[in-house]
């Protein structure tokens, strides 16, 4: 088919082209990449902790950390606490806890015993210290009642310590239940890498194409197209195969972005029918557009200006570098004049809400209507062109 | 110069082609035909109309007048089949300058609709017929100039077409590849192709071209062989011979020798005015020496189609 050979003319261009291989393989992985380390997996600190002769009670205080929810803390023992400091400064650990020599004897024999928390300098680690104080004072306050205990009925504060132990679980507890009012801005299930792959996806597909209009003004420009329609080919079958060479590129692009994503960090992109139905409707988008800038811009130049200035004034509107969530409603309202919004929501409700095809397929619609309209526009335009 | 074989149906008919932009008239009547074997010269400057007659021809602009068939074939913007007929080499180099020699000719050789194990045949025959075949892995963006222009007319070649639109296929080339170009060409029209062939060199016009229409504001001002050509607007032949011996008495017995309009002597020899000096040449020289005289040198001053150009258009082709 004629027109197929035409897109394979333009991918095999592509392919020769390192600046648009750069941009179309190996920026999205580099970012791929970055982002999912900077956020693909949740946070887990390492603390750093001294303790000469800590006892059951220092130990008990260390072992603490392994139980935090949802994700225990890495602890890392320091036989001196200078080793212990110098490693919280080099950043080698998150934050230091340095017990006092004799810390289980000193807390038994009823003395005021002081731990010191360490974080880096410039680091304010609120979170972490919170977390910290929280599990001492969970002990303190075993200590303290062990030695109200001791105080009231005789007995050592290691005895009524283990009957502190004995009895704790049985206790009634307080415990505080966080709950969301409304919907959540970020569901869980979209927290970490998956917001930045969805953005990453639409941001790049249309960049990729709209850049690519440059293939196309060179096509032009060289007389390709007038030479084109000197063939036994109507001008519809060479239209068609410059849209598909388009479309091949923004395919390409994102299935490199869905599938580095979900192999190497895991990112759930949700019904697989779904999925590929935005990404299809995504990517004729890019190539209508990246046909119409072909159709209307001069030269290469004027055309990579517009390609970069659309592509990335479309993608800050349509939420691809600010989530839309935090949009105010004026905002939303505004950003659904753009494909991308009416993208990311459907991968949205794919990713989080468990949508299917038929969830999608009024955003696959309103896509494929911007795909009509750019390609249709490209056409008439084109057609004028090649006619000269 | 190989002549066409006469009688032939013409493989190119084109009536009173029509082409305006906006309110200026590009081609205005232009008609002409190309019979199997011939070479047909469109000689004009640059502006001349020459470019958008041949974009009609080819069906690649849509005219507002006039038609053109191809071996039989009308030929439209809207009838690609038709285009099957015509191997077009554009003035620009429309070639992807980031493929392969052999990858321009593939893809090319896929618009045309040959099939893969034609197309591979094919392919490496123009490749040699234009000299290329040694570099066709390399891509073209490496290539010089005149290696371009070659790969360019290469691509029109590839389906065999029954008429070959050449346009200013030379522009820019060295003298060398300029040369290769023309020997190509001639080598086509003695295979029997149809070859229109544009251009603003009257050398090239002259050496190609069985006939040539002269071209000018979008008009056909004249038509025909260069000696048509020549004729049509009264200009003959010199003849210039350095010669020794009684030169009054001979110019007096050569004026009297059929095709002689004039002759005078002046002080090196002889000066003759003729109708067709190559064909008289052998008759003069006979005549000469009969008259006594010692000929030493002879030179033929042919008038050319600049000489014509200008007589037809009050200005110079490369105007």
């Amino acid at each position: 088919m004629k027109a197929l050979a035409i897109a394979g003319a333009n991918l095999t261009r592509m392919g020769r082209d390192r600046l648009g291989l750069f941009f179309v393989v190996l920026l999205p992985i580099i970012l791929v990449l970055y982002l999912g380390l900077q956020y693909g997996s949740s946070f887990s600190p390492k603390i750093g902790v001294h303790a000469e002769v800590p006892g059951v009670l220092g130990d008990q205080l260390i072992a603490g950390f392994g139980e935090i929810e949802p994700e225990a803390w890495g602890v890392v023992r320091f036989a001196d606490e200078a080793a212990l400091r110098d490693a919280v400064e080099r950043g080698a650990v998150d934050a230091g806890l340095a017990l006092p020599d004799r810390y289980d004897e000193r807390v038994r024999a009823g003395e005021t015993v002081e731990v010191e928390f360490l974080s880096p300098a410039g680091k304010v680690g609120i979170g972490i210290q919170e977390t910290v104080r929280g599990i001492v004072a969970e002990q303190a306050a075993r200590v303290r009642a062990a030695r109200f205990a001791a105080a009231e009925t005789g007995g050592s504060v290691g005895d009524q310590l283990a009957a502190v132990a004995e009895i704790e679980p049985t206790l009634p507890d307080l415990s505080v239940s966080t709950e969301t009012a409304g919907s959540e801005i970020f569901p869980r299930e979209l927290l970490g890498f998956a917001l930045g792959a969805q953005s990453q996806l639409i941001l790049f597909v249309f960049i990729t194409s709209l850049t690519g209009a440059t293939q196309l003004i060179l096509t032009r420009t060289l007389g390709v197209s007038r030479r084109m329609l000197s063939t036994p080919t109507s001008s519809a079958t060479i239209l068609l195969g410059e849209a598909l060479g388009r479309f091949g590129v923004a395919m390409i692009q994102a299935l490199i972005i869905v599938i580095a994503s979900a192999l190497a960090f895991g990112v759930a992109w949700g019904d697989p029918l779904g999925t590929a139905a935005v990404v299809i409707a995504f990517s004729l988008v890019g190539a209508g557009a990246a046909m119409l800038i072909g159709a209307v811009a001069s030269n290469p130049e004027q055309a990579g200006a517009i390609g970069l200035v659309g592509g990335l004034g479309f993608a800050a509107v349509g939420g691809c570098m600010v989530p839309p969530e935090v949009f105010p409603p004026i905002m939303q309202t505004i950003s659904h004049f753009t494909p991308h919004a009416w993208a990311i929501d459907a991968l949205r409700a794919l990713a989080v809400h468990d949508a299917n095809l038929f969830g999608v397929l009024p955003q696959v619609g309103v896509l494929a209507a911007f795909a009509a309209v750019l390609l249709g526009l490209a056409t008439w335009r084109l057609r004028a062109a090649l006619a000269g | 110069m190989t002549m066409p074989a006469s009688g032939a149906s013409p493989v190119l008919e084109a009536r009173d082609l029509q082409k305006r932009f906006g309110d200026r008239v590009a081609v205005d009547g232009v008609g002409f035909t190309i019979a199997p074997g011939e070479t047909y010269g469109l000689l004009g400057p640059n502006g001349a109309g020459k470019t958008t007659t041949i974009s009609m021809i080819c069906g690649i602009l849509a005219r507002d007048g006039g038609t053109v068939s191809v071996a039989g074939q009308p030929v439209d913007v809207g009838t690609p089949a038709a285009k099957a007929t015509i191997g077009y080499v554009p003035q620009d180099l429309a070639i992807y300058p980031d493929l392969t020699a052999r990858e321009n000719l593939s893809f090319f050789a896929r618009l045309y609709g040959l099939k893969r194990t034609d197309a591979k045949a094919r392919i490496d025959d123009v490749l040699e017929v234009v000299g290329l075949a040694d570099r066709a892995g390399d891509r073209t963006d490496q290539y010089s100039g005149g290696m371009k222009r070659r790969l360019n007319i290469a691509i029109g070649l590839l389906h065999r077409p029954q008429l070959l639109v050449l346009d200013e296929p030379t522009v820019g080339v060295d003298p060398q590849s300029r040369n290769a170009i023309l020997e190509s060409v001639e080598a086509l029209g003695r295979e029997g192709m149809a070859i229109l062939y544009t251009t603003h060199y009257m050398e090239e016009a002259e050496r190609l071209c069985h006939r040539v229409g002269i071209i000018d504001t979008g008009k056909i001002r004249a038509e025909g062989t260069r000696r048509e050509l020549v004729a049509m607007v009264g200009q003959r032949d010199k003849v210039k011979l350095s010669a020794t011996g009684d030169l009054g008495a001979a110019a007096q017995t050569l004026a009297r020798e059929p095709g002689v309009a004039d002759a005078t002597a002046n002080e090196n020899g002889l000066e003759l005015i003729v109708d067709d000096a190559r064909g008289l040449l052998p008759r003069l020289l006979q005549a000469a020496a009969d008259a006594g005289l010692t000929v030493s040198t002879v030179e033929v001053v042919e008038p050319d189609l600049e000489a014509v150009f200008l007589h037809l258009t009050g200005r110079a082709l490369r105007d």
